[in-house]
């Protein structure tokens, strides 16, 4: 190939927005609010098995709660016709996330798999991610909360325990989805199944209102809850891309 | 100029500015071990303090992230814009009344960007890892991100510091190699060093003023994009009240009018504590006073464009940021900020206001007061009130973050202090160039002075 | 060894017209010290070429091109796919390319300058240190005495307040 067409080629690439041609996988959560029951078992199930620290009542009340998703809770009417609508927020992975691109350090990037990926050990603590987020997902570790004895035996050795200054939010269970890769891998090369990864919230949802799969594959529940004619994703007006999707039934 | 520097020679502008370097009394001293002490006690324990325990020793919360740390970085960088780019244009635009005071405003940019630098390792969550920001060939293969607006600040701003320091060196040959003929000891093997041999022939006049000039050209639109590329660190989030495209022109201008009224105070110091007072006269506070008031017409004016778009908008966000700026918890503050930098600064069309001094120093205090307080709204408000209803909240500085920004202060005045005892803070050639020796007419055209 | 003739005069005028007549008496490099910049210096001796121009413009230029070639390089030696953008994305390189321009013309504003005034020169030059106070200082290098006797001659009338020798090295 002579030198203009490869460079042709590499300009192509790099000025491709994205940069991937096709993700690996493309894992997307499905979110039935029509389901959920505002129980907050997924938030339990989160800080147990990301090992979020417990920042205490005062810090809570100071605003620096710490939790990776969220229960929104918004109120129409008043009593007794009151009516309570519940929102799992938690990291949206967007394709065109407005935090990745601002941080300084690089500690924020788009993988292969369409997740938004965080670096712990890159990030200095600029803070620009959580305001850029318009979602609010990203949290900020203020303190070294640590654990008393023996609380750090129940600490998930598949998950990093994280300093103070440092960033954190939703991975979907990243940990999971790459022991699930690396089993596919050593059993013969296969692709990950669906159903096979479920982040730690989908597990405990008692009433499954939360599904989570890779949307390439057609078959997969989570491509079946996506194209279900309930849903929307939260500030899509904002071109996030997130893939993060919600099925509401929403009276006209 | 007034007709009173005419009486003045040579001599009188030499002796006076070679004195106030060398020449140090017991009030230089005291005040010079306050600033130090206050900035001790006030600034790095309590950031130490910080260091060890983590953030949370300030009062940043989920969402208010960002809170008097990154408003008081702003400010300084803002302040810098005062002294080299205003002393830039008028020598460009070759005005006689910067002469006397630009020195002085030129090394308020040098020091207003140290300690803006200081505030960003106090700002971040983890400092001893900053150096990440800057591109150095590591062992990671790690680059930064050049995409991020952080990165614009961070190559902005060490260009400017680098260009400043540059631009008040260079401009201070002349006057290092007349001190050093007057000292002797370390003072003058420090000012041999820094005048590197100067003998002030035609032909090095004649590069020092090409150079000089090539300097200006050049940092004119380098300041302008320091402070619009800090504007785009808001700007270019999406967050409803920051995502706005007037911030580049809001900032810039907020920039040169917060620091037009630092070298009012500035120079109001000087001629106190230095014995100035025949040079930094009436003719300049009077130039200031007009310059600050056209920058203030300037600011009400995108001011009101922002709340006109807001509300014109009648998106149900910029509603609700709008009518929390106006209405909401921080309103007194908002109110505050247009009392002192819209309302008041109204007072300098009076020529008498103009030309008074005390007046004009409290003046300049109350704007840069009102501009502090409109860099924390501009934080405070917009992160307060984002999309997602459930995610608002209130930020409260705590006693850790105001005791840095007192101590920031003080550590301004102590860098400041130690400046007028290094450098010749009157610049004395270019003083000079508007005297008048006894047989002849000044060599400045008189038309730099108010017509 | 040259000896070197100098005039202090009280003011640039007659320090001008002085130097005029010594460059037409046939003295070359002259030099007029002073503590301010003259004006109509280079009617009298001579207009000076400022290469302090090109090295702004070549700095400028290479900050350019390094400023591009840094982001773009290094996004490229570790692909970094973030918010959707491509890899080389124009407005933010070209506010790096913009800012390296500036601080390169900086630098090499500030290495033309000390290149072309031949600073630092810490040897013995010929120097007066009142002509960084108040007076204006005609110098030129003289052969001989009877050399001397005639530029001295000629500062006199031109109402020079002192004239002295001084021997020293000239660049």
């Amino acid at each position: 190939m002579s030198f203009f067409s490869r460079f042709m080629d590499g300009w192509r690439k790099y000025r491709k927005p994205g940069y991937y041609e096709e993700f690996d996988y493309h894992w997307t959560m499905a979110i039935d609010l029509d389901k959920c029951t505002g129980c907050e078992a997924c938030m339990t199930a989160c800080q147990a098995e990301n090992n979020i620290p417990v920042v205490g009542e005062e810090e809570v009340a100071r605003g620096r709660e710490m939790q990776w998703i969220r229960v929104e809770r918004y109120w129409e009417g008043e009593y007794p016709n009151a009516k309570l609508n519940f929102i799992p927020m938690m990291c949206q992975h967007c394709d065109a996330a407005p935090c990745e691109t601002v941080c300084p350090v690089a500690a924020t990037y788009h993988n292969q798999d369409g997740l938004n990926a965080q670096i712990y050990n890159r990030c200095i603590g600029t803070r620009a991610c959580a305001v850029y987020c318009p979602y609010e997902v990203r949290y900020f570790n203020y303190y070294d909360h640590g654990w008393d004895s023996p609380l750090e035996q129940q600490l998930n050795p598949d998950v990093t325990v994280r300093g103070k200054g440092v960033m954190e939010k939703c991975t979907f269970c990243i940990q999971r989805i790459r022991q699930a890769k690396d089993m596919a891998k050593d059993d013969d090369r296969r692709r990950v199944q669906d159903g096979e990864v479920q982040p730690a919230c989908v597990q405990t949802c008692p009433t499954k209102a939360l599904v989570f799969g890779n949307r390439k594959d057609r078959e997969s529940e989570v491509y079946q809850s996506m194209t279900d004619p309930r849903n929307y994703r939260v500030l899509d007006e904002l071109n996030t891309d997130s893939s993060v999707f919600y099925l509401k039934k929403v009276d006209a | 100029m007034t007709t009173e520097t005419f009486k003045l020679g040579y001599n009188d502008i030499h002796d006076d500015v070679v004195r106030s370097i060398v020449k140090t009394g017991p009030k230089y001293y005291i005040a010079l071990a306050t600033a130090g002490s206050i900035t001790l006690l006030c600034f790095f324990f309590p950031w130490f303090y910080q260091l060890y325990y983590g953030i949370g020793a300030a009062g940043m919360n989920h969402p208010g992230v960002w809170g008097t740390y990154l408003a008081s970085f702003i400010f300084w960088i803002g302040l810098s814009h005062s002294g080299t780019l205003l002393s830039c244009v008028l020598h460009l635009t070759n005005s006689s009344w910067r002469k006397a005071m630009y020195r002085s405003a030129e090394a308020m940019t040098l020091f207003s960007l140290v300690v803006a630098a200081t505030y960003v390792m106090v700002h971040v969550g983890r400092p001893w890892f900053v150096h990440w920001a800057a591109p150095y060939p590591n062992q990671m293969e790690l680059w930064p991100n050049f995409r991020s607006p952080l990165m614009f600040d961070v190559m902005a701003i060490a260009t400017y510091i680098t260009g400043s320091t540059i631009f008040i060196y260079m401009g201070s040959i002349p006057d290092f190699a007349a001190v050093r003929d007057r000292t002797s000891g370390w003072r003058n093997t420090m000012y041999t060093l820094l005048s590197l041999g100067w003998r002030g022939t035609d032909k090095e006049w004649h590069r020092l003023h090409w150079a000089y000039t090539f300097l200006a050209v050049l940092i004119i639109p380098l300041a302008v994009s320091v402070h619009s590329i800090v504007s785009w660190d808001f700007a270019m989030s999406i967050v409803p009240s920051l995502h706005q495209t007037i911030f580049a022109p809001y900032f810039v201008v907020g920039a040169i009018y917060s620091g037009t009224a630092g070298i009012v105070t500035v120079m109001f110091v000087l001629r106190k504590t230095m014995g100035f007072e025949q040079y930094i006269t009436k003719v300049h506070f009077d130039n200031l006073g007009k310059l600050l008031l056209v920058l203030s017409l300037i600011w009400t004016y995108i001011n009101g464009v922002e709340l006109f778009t807001a509300w014109y908008s009648g998106t149900s966000e910029e509603y609700e940021a709008l009518g929390y700026k106006l209405f909401g918890y921080y309103a007194w503050l908002y109110w505050e900020m247009i009392l002192f930098c819209a309302v008041a600064p109204l007072l300098m069309f009076s020529t008498r206001f103009r030309t008074s001094f005390v007046p004009m120093l409290i003046l300049s205090i109350a704007i840069n007061i009102g501009m502090f307080t409109e860099r924390f709204l501009i934080i405070a408000t917009s992160l307060s009130r984002q999309y997602l209803p459930d995610a608002w909240g209130v930020y409260v500085p705590s006693l850790v973050e105001i005791s840095i920004m007192v101590g920031s202060f003080a550590l301004f005045t102590t860098l400041f202090l130690v400046f007028v005892k290094i450098f010749p803070s009157v610049s004395m050639y270019e003083v000079k160039e508007t005297m008048a020796t006894p047989k002849m007419e000044p060599l400045a055209p008189a038309s730099g002075s108010p017509a | 060894m040259t000896s070197n003739v100098i005039g202090l005069f009280h003011d640039p005028e007659s320090a001008l017209t002085a130097a005029g007549e010594l460059k037409g008496a046939g003295f070359e490099s002259l030099e007029i010290m002073s503590p301010v910049p003259i004006h109509g210096v280079e009617a009298v001796l001579g207009k000076k070429k400022s290469v302090i121009k090109n090295f702004t413009f070549m700095g400028a230029l290479i900050g350019g091109i390094s400023g591009f070639a840094l982001a773009a390089g290094t996004a490229i030696a570790w692909p970094h796919p973030v918010g959707g953008r491509p890899i080389i994305t124009m407005p933010p390189f070209l506010i790096i390319t913009y800012e390296l321009t500036i601080l390169f013309g900086i630098l090499a504003t500030v290495l033309g300058f000390i290149v072309s005034s031949r600073l630092p020169a810490f040897r013995n030059r010929v120097y007066v240190p009142e002509s960084a106070v108040d007076k204006f200082v005609v110098t030129a290098p003289c052969d001989d005495a009877e050399h001397f006797k005639r530029a001295e001659a000629i500062l006199n009338q031109a109402g020079a307040e002192q004239v002295r020798a001084m021997s020293g090295e000239e660049s």
